[in-house]
């Protein structure tokens, strides 16, 4: 009932100290490296040598592993199984099956577009580990972030599982009287249909009055707004950021350079 | 001059033809407690609403007649700077959690981000409205991890901190058990007690007789009675109207039928009723109304 749609994890750590947008920018940084770099093996090199280590500096590499093998790996498998039958590769055939084969060139791509999307995940998994979603979204409207933007990310965040507890209350409430649960899959989805109707009225109607419950608290307010909670930006994370922009477009030249 | 002057005003919702206030007349001053009673559909949360800007200015919706708080009239203001005069809190203390906040002080300090009070004043107001209303020790709970009336007496404090001239208030216990109840009336009443002006509307008439400096009864969207609460609380004219009575007049009312009341008022408090009864009720006349 009280848990929230958050990875972050309380800890002290170097990384946990970088100001909210120095991670954004390294996540996205680590991301676009990782996709544009012309060099075959740099996705493998950055999750060995920098995902890693991070993972390991910021003290989430127990929670950085659970969330991957859990839930990354076996979507990667399945993603390189299927890339590698069907990315387009004339060469020597390693194996086949009905017709299909993996050839040696479509495993290798396979290969590299699964490791982009481990890099991608990986960086904003670490950036999520270890960033408190609302420091994320205060800095963000600091810089200039609509309040009615960082209103939507923050709130679902807590408000989805708040709507997730009300559907389990409505269908215990439905089940007590007799709603079928464990007969046929049809005839159990025409059971659910009549609980959509509640559900869904039910938070239009919270929708509104949450809507003048945060009026009342000058949402709308065109004042300049505060916070309360105190961001550091300090000139080693205006640094590190104008470090990784530089090798964001490092690789771009070297990309065009090369091909 | 009152604080909150509502002449002949009158409201209709967009794409709706029967008015839901109409012709009401109501000034209210400074430092006042009023209470506001009806029955259901009699348009006390419309009154609310009128009161806190939102009809017209969130339900669009044709308004009539002047609504005016602190010098300044309605349709010449926006919402958001209304707001910082008349603060709103109504029934279910979860939808006003705004939800964009993990700890109960960063909800109270919601408000005060939006309108830009600076940070040192920030938290000075926040720890003032958590000690008011009793939830200081709650600063790092989250705010859904609370038990009804800890939420209500947080969206309160959440208003409070905004420093409203005027405290609009929509029937902020009927979702709590007594508990919750006792919690609530208690910071209203400390609320009322520094001197804000109060607008509460409320069925528990134990706790209207109790607080209330004025009692209005409201029924169909019309101003039936406005006066004392002594007076409004144990006229016959509510019961007729199918409003609520408190249990200690109507206890009276029946005994009064019986012939076993002698006062001249009807009481509302518990106090006024042992007083009542006590002289009412000799020994002698026990017997007598055992007869009947």
């Amino acid at each position: 009932m009280h848990e929230r749609l958050s990875f972050f994890v309380k800890r002290d750590s170097p990384i946990h100290r970088l100001n909210p947008m120095t991670k954004a920018v390294m996540a996205l940084s680590l991301v676009l490296i990782a996709f544009l770099s012309p060099w075959y093996w740099t996705p493998l090199a950055l999750f060995l040598f920098v995902i890693l280590p991070l993972s390991l500096v910021a003290r989430v590499a127990r929670e950085y592993w659970n969330f991957i093998l859990k839930v990354i790996l076996p979507t990667l498998i399945i993603l390189f199984i299927m890339q590698a039958f069907f990315l387009p590769g004339e060469s020597r055939s390693i194996f086949e099956v009905f017709g299909l084969e993996i050839t040696e060139l479509s495993a290798r791509l396979a290969f590299r577009n699964v490791m982009r999307i481990l890099v991608m995940i990986s960086s904003f998994t670490i950036l999520l580990l270890t960033t408190h979603p609302s420091e994320l979204m205060s800095d963000l409207s600091r810089r200039g972030l609509p309040g009615q933007f960082a209103y939507v990310v923050i709130s679902s965040l807590q408000i989805i599982p708040q709507m997730q507890a009300k559907a389990q209350t409505i269908i215990s409430a439905q089940r007590s009287r007799g709603l079928d649960t464990q007969s046929s899959f049809l005839r159990r989805v025409g059971g659910i249909l009549p609980l959509v109707g509640p559900l869904v009225f039910g938070s239009l109607v919270e929708v509104e009055e949450r809507a003048i419950a945060i009026e009342a608290r000058g949402f709308t307010s065109t004042r300049p707004k505060t916070f309360l909670r105190e961001i550091q930006d300090t000139s080693f994370d205006r640094a590190l950021r104008w470090a990784l922009i530089a090798c964001v477009i490092l690789t771009l030249i070297l990309r065009i350079w090369l091909s | 001059m009152a604080i909150v002057n509502l002449q002949n005003v009158t409201y209709k919702y967009p794409l709706t033809d029967v008015p839901v206030l109409q012709n009401i007349n109501l000034q209210v001053e400074e430092g006042e407690f009023v209470a506001v009673i009806g029955p259901n559909g009699a348009g006390k949360s419309t009154l609310c609403y009128t009161l806190a800007g939102f009809a017209p200015h969130f339900f669009k919706g044709e308004l009539t007649g002047i609504v005016e708080v602190a010098g300044v009239e309605s349709h010449n203001s926006i919402l958001s700077e209304w707001v910082l005069n008349v603060g709103l809190a109504f029934q279910n203390p979860f939808n006003q959690i705004s939800g964009a906040k993990y700890t109960v002080f960063e909800e109270l300090a919601f408000g005060l981000e939006n309108i830009g009070i600076p940070r040192d004043e920030m938290i000075a107001r926040v720890e003032g409205a958590m000690k008011l209303t009793g939830i200081s020790d709650l600063a790092d709970r989250s705010p859904y991890s609370l038990s009804g009336g800890q939420q209500q007496r947080v969206a309160l404090a959440s208003i409070l901190v905004m420093q409203p001239r005027v405290l609009v208030l929509d029937e902020p216990t009927s979702q709590m058990d007594p508990i919750g109840t006792r919690e609530v009336f208690g910071v209203i009443h400390s609320m009322a007690e520094s001197g804000m002006t109060v607008i509460l509307v409320e069925h528990k008439m134990e706790w209207i007789a109790q607080f209330a400096d004025r009692v209005i009864a409201l029924k169909d969207g019309e101003i039936l009675m406005n006066g004392d609460p002594s007076e409004v609380l144990t006229s016959p004219l509510l019961p007729s109207n199918g409003f609520g009575t408190s249990r200690y007049t109507s206890v009276a009312r029946r005994a009064q039928e019986l012939g076993l009341w002698n006062e001249g008022k009807l009481p509302i408090t518990l106090d006024e009723a042992v007083r009542g009864f006590n002289s009412s009720l000799t020994k002698e006349e026990i017997p007598d109304a055992r007869a009947k």
